[in-house]
């Protein structure tokens, strides 16, 4: 199982000089829930994408349990790394919901009845169990999107990272994506997330990475990068604490990134 | 054609291409442009007139079986001369127009704005499709897709790649179109039009003397008195 | 005044309605957003509401769409330009895709009306001015970020100078400080009196600008009245709806039986 290490990672992108990750250093351990936020530009995507192989760093490396993955295809990464894309669309081909959610395992060589069995609790964890049959340009664009977390669910891969899972989604599929990423962490898995809603960062992650200009300016547990003291960090990368922290300091209350945690310091300071 | 030998297309280039080319200031690539284009033409023109004109006779050169002549080199040049002025006009008209400011002019004499939309619209798609393209690849190695193996497994990828391109654009399509229709786009009739292209006394003047050289030339060449050009 | 009136929907080929005997009132001067889970019909009414629907989607309407009280039916899309305006979620697919400036794109739909070219230049002149981004009319619109290229669809909506104005999840795709942007302008654009019905899922949002919200639930208003009263409705949650942060830490915190003391604290820090 691999805990991944960016080793003062850069990447420059060929048609231009921005840096879009300058020396960044980071190493995520084997079971963490990591939320990755940010501005667009600051390098999120960048950062993931370099995850599975998708892009190479300009310097630095890349290590899985140590080892360089400089070497190994995409293809192969995608065994140990899963990757959902923000986009659904950028990546529905299929005519049928099961067919969709089949391509990811099936390239990785599962068949037959052991194939079905991950198809069918990929779906199920998304809820569109009984869409087995259905096109997919027939659910909406926010099933569409729990579609393609199914899909990548299936490959039941060791890492399983979402870009912007829970945007557009109403409250439902909010919780779908939440139990997600609680299933995954306690079946051993690492879930990393880049995500704009700082409510569900702060409530659904262990560790929260701030990132502007190619560069980690926050790391750590969620308390920490909402508290107060982080505030003008934060906002110099026009990024809002959620309210349960903002509401918490107000009242003096300490760190309360969320709601839980700002209902118990309340009931606390109250004896 | 109608002037004929070497001088007449000669000068017709220095007067209807080189020059204007030179006040657009597009000479230097107009230059280059030219040659690029019509360099591979030009040695097949040469090497097949030079040694294989029919009745030539005045030998320059022999290289074993194959004997140079001048009229080959003569008739040669000719042919050159003339693929030089329409690879010139065509290089000059693409290097000093930029497509909208075509497009937009023949809407303002009168062609359908669906046209001028349809026009414009096509070049700007092209690189968000290639974006788009090249994301779809991405997502689809990320689920294992293997992009580097056997034709065969490649072959498998068609589809994964191709289906998200045309599903996406045609969602995308109609997205556009509402937003389009919504922003008035169908109401028949012209529009109003923020730009009219730049257009001076000089150069009106020298359209018409361009155009009306044609006939007189014609002219000038049936009544006989272009026989020293050739 | 824009109404629906007793308004069903079915789409073209589909087996049920997606709008049942809906009528819902948008004023002059007036902000209503609109909730609802996924699917449960926010974007059929948007599409409804601004004439696209039947028009360019297709598929039957019953009812009638009413504007200042006379029937819509009769009027071809082109004739609603004028007067109802929408914007949907994707920034880049609302640009025209022929404008090399801001300034084009914005004059687009003005010139689409074949209006005397010095009202042209006056409404684009207003439009971008509404929404402050005068120091955008030169850049190119392909170019810019999510946030700014809603901005410029939604001006070049103002240009068409149309009674009303229907934004369909907005900031859906777009980062906290594309949002932000929008959201700001909105709550200026609101201020100077402009009619809008804006649909989303980030009901702080709406909180923040709407006088009134509806709440939809499987094509049916279920939910209708001041935007205070409906989002701090306690069956938000099981409608599929994320209530306000205000709303919903009240809820919790009686829920969890905190003291009269600390509610009353809590009470402070929220007003």
């Amino acid at each position: 199982m691999p805990d991944l290490v960016l080793d003062a990672v850069s990447h420059v992108y060929a048609r231009g000089d921005v840096r879009a990750l300058d020396r960044v250093a980071l190493r995520i351990g084997l079971g963490e829930r990591v939320a990755l936020i940010g501005q667009n530009g600051s390098g999120k995507t960048t950062l993931v994408r370099h995850l599975n192989g998708l892009l190479r760093p300009t310097e630095g490396r890349v290590l899985h349990d140590g080892v360089d993955v400089a070497s190994r295809t995409v293809a192969q990464l995608a065994r140990a790394v899963g990757l959902v894309f923000q986009d659904p669309d950028r990546q529905i081909f299929a005519g049928s919901v099961r067919v969709e959610v089949e391509f990811g395992p099936g390239n990785l060589g599962l068949r037959g009845v052991e194939l079905q069995a991950a198809v069918d609790h990929a779906l199920a964890a998304v809820g569109l169990e009984a869409e087995g049959r259905t096109n997919p340009y027939d659910l909406g664009a926010a099933r569409r999107k729990l579609l393609a977390i199914a899909s990548v669910l299936a490959m039941r891969t060791p890492v399983l990272v979402l870009d912007e899972p829970t945007t557009g989604q109403d409250l439902r599929g909010v919780e779908i994506v939440r139990r997600v990423i609680e299933e995954a962490q306690a079946a051993g898995r690492t879930v990393i997330a880049v995500s704009h809603d700082m409510e569900f960062v702060a409530s659904a992650f262990d560790r929260v990475v701030v990132m502007r200009a190619g560069r980690i300016l926050l790391d750590g547990p969620p308390a920490s990068v909402f508290d107060e003291s982080s505030w003008q960090a934060l906002r110099s990368s026009y990024l809002e604490p959620p309210p349960a922290a903002r509401i918490g300091a107000r009242l003096g209350l300490g760190a309360t990134p969320t709601d839980a945690a700002l209902l118990s310091a309340l009931a606390g300071s109250a004896q | 054609m109608i002037l004929g030998g070497i001088a007449g297309p000669a000068a017709l280039v220095v007067a209807a291409v080189l020059a204007p080319a030179a006040v657009a200031g597009v000479l230097g690539r107009l230059l280059r442009a030219s040659l690029l284009l019509t360099v591979p033409i030009a040695l097949s023109v040469l090497a097949i007139n030079v040694f294989f004109f029919p009745g030539g006779a005045t030998v320059l050169l022999r290289i074993g079986p194959f004997a140079a002549t001048a009229e080959g080199l003569s008739f040669a040049t000719e042919v050159l001369a003339r693929i030089g002025a329409i690879s010139g006009a065509i290089t000059l008209f693409y290097l000093t127009t930029p497509p909208a400011a075509l497009v937009l002019d023949l809407e303002r004499r009168g062609v359908s704005p669906r046209v001028t939309f349809v026009a414009l619209a096509s070049v700007q798609t092209v690189p968000a499709m290639v974006e788009r393209a090249v994301t779809i690849t991405a997502a689809q190695r990320a689920r294992g897709l293997d992009t580097e193996g056997s034709i065969w497994r490649r072959v498998r990828g068609v589809l994964p790649l191709a289906g998200p391109v045309l599903l996406g654009s045609i969602g995308e399509v109609e997205e556009r179109s509402m937003a389009l229709e919504a922003r008035g786009f169908t109401r028949p009739g012209r529009r109003t039009l923020l730009w009219s292209p730049p257009d001076s006394g000089r150069q009106r003047l020298a359209r018409w003397l361009l155009v009306l050289s044609v006939p007189l030339l014609v002219a000038a060449r049936a009544a006989g008195w272009l026989e020293w050009m050739t | 005044m824009l109404a629906l009136e007793s308004v069903s929907y079915r789409y073209a080929g589909a087996l049920r309605p997606s709008l049942h005997d809906i009528s819902l009132e948008l004023r002059d001067g007036e902000v209503l957003g609109l909730v609802g889970a996924s699917e449960s019909g926010k974007t059929t009414l948007c599409l409804v509401a601004s004439g696209l629907a039947p028009r360019t989607v297709g598929g039957t309407l019953g009812g009638r769409l009413l504007l200042d009280g006379a029937d819509a039916a009769p009027l071809a899309i082109h004739h609603l330009a004028g007067r109802v305006g929408i914007a949907f979620a994707s920034p880049a697919t609302q640009l025209s895709g022929v404008a090399g400036t801001v300034y084009e794109e914005v004059a687009f739909g003005p010139m689409n009306l074949g209006l005397p070219l010095p009202e042209v230049i006056a409404r684009t002149d207003g439009a971008l001015a509404s929404l402050r981004i005068e120091a955008l009319a030169d850049r190119d619109p392909a170019r810019l970020s999510g946030g700014q290229q809603q901005l410029v669809a939604i001006a070049g909506l103002l240009a068409l100078a149309p009674a009303h104005l229907i934004l369909d999840e907005p900031t859906a795709q777009l980062d906290p400080a594309g949002t932000a942007m929008v959201a700001e302008a909105l709550a200026r654009l609101a201020a100077e009196g402009a009619s809008i019905l804006v649909a989303e899922h980030k009901t702080d949002l709406l909180a923040g600008i709407c006088a009134r919200v509806a709440l939809l639930d499987a094509g049916r208003v279920v939910l209708d009245g001041p935007a205070g009263e409906v989002l701090s409705d306690p069956r938000l949650p099981e409608l599929g709806v994320a209530a306000p942060a205000a709303a919903r830490l009240r809820r919790s915190a009686r829920a969890a039986q905190l003291t009269g003391d600390a509610l009353a604290r809590l009470d402070g820090a929220l007003a």
